[in-house]
């Protein structure tokens, strides 16, 4: 008896609707599958984070102490020239110092003088000039401090507080 | 009920359970990633701790349903 079954059959014996279907259990090893690589990737991530060198912070003279008016601000580079800061000064006299780069989405802040706030222009976040505490808006972490020592009459970077 | 549509109905209902698991693995890993960024490193062992016992219970799941679709499978049909 000859058989029935076309001669393509033999080339193309899979359905394409059976070829695509997927059951229930193997999407659930599927999905397994990929919690495991998610916990393998959270893992990567605390080991690099842990194991990682901090950048070096180098001890730079910023500016001489007089060349900042009380109320008024510097802008400076450090630890490297890829790092924004801003230098403040308080109509007391404090000095303080912070990373400009802003904790919300990365625009650099300004010095509001009359509120004594470092405020973001992109989406109206501020931070106390004084702490570079998130006041408001959408920012939920501090400014990083840069650490500055004054030794004579200049004013010296010598290290960052996350 | 019969003990088929009940395992067919386990069978779903954890299938959703693991897929909701992925995705707080998902957010784990943004959160980590965005801790890392920032230098927020006390975030990331949490996050990799919570990350891998979610995935524990992803293939606890997974094996118990498993498990209890070979056993279906061996009673026969109608349980």
């Amino acid at each position: 008896m000859a058989d029935e079954r076309p001669r393509w059959r033999e080339d193309f014996p899979v359905r394409w609707d059976e070829d695509n279907y997927m059951t229930r259990r193997e999407l659930a090893k599927f999905l397994t599958l990929g919690s495991g690589l998610l916990a393998s990737v959270n893992v990567l991530i605390a080991f690099i984070g842990l194991t990682g060198r901090a950048p070096a912070t180098p001890v730079r003279r910023i500016a001489g102490v007089d060349e900042v008016a009380p109320g008024g601000s510097l802008l400076f580079r450090y630890p490297t020239d890829d790092d924004p800061c801003i230098l403040v000064r308080d109509a007391a006299g404090r000095i303080d110092a912070f990373s400009q780069v802003c904790t919300h989405l990365s625009c650099a802040v300004v010095h509001r003088p009359g509120d004594d706030v470092l405020t973001c222009p992109c989406h109206k976040g501020s931070f106390s000039a004084s702490e570079g505490l998130p006041l408001a808006g959408p920012p939920t972490r501090r400014l990083p401090r840069i650490v500055i020592e004054r030794r004579g009459a200049d004013l010296v970077a010598t290290g960052v507080e996350v | 009920m019969e003990t088929r549509q009940q395992g067919s109905i386990l069978f779903s209902a954890v299938l959703i359970l693991i897929a909701l698991l992925v995705v707080i693995q998902l957010w784990l890993v943004a959160a980590a990633l965005e801790a890392l960024v920032a230098r927020q490193f006390v975030v990331l062992v949490p996050t990799a701790i919570a990350s891998g016992m979610l995935f524990v219970l992803s293939g606890g799941l997974l094996w118990y349903v498993v498990s209890f679709d070979a056993r279906l499978r061996q009673w026969g049909p109608g349980g």
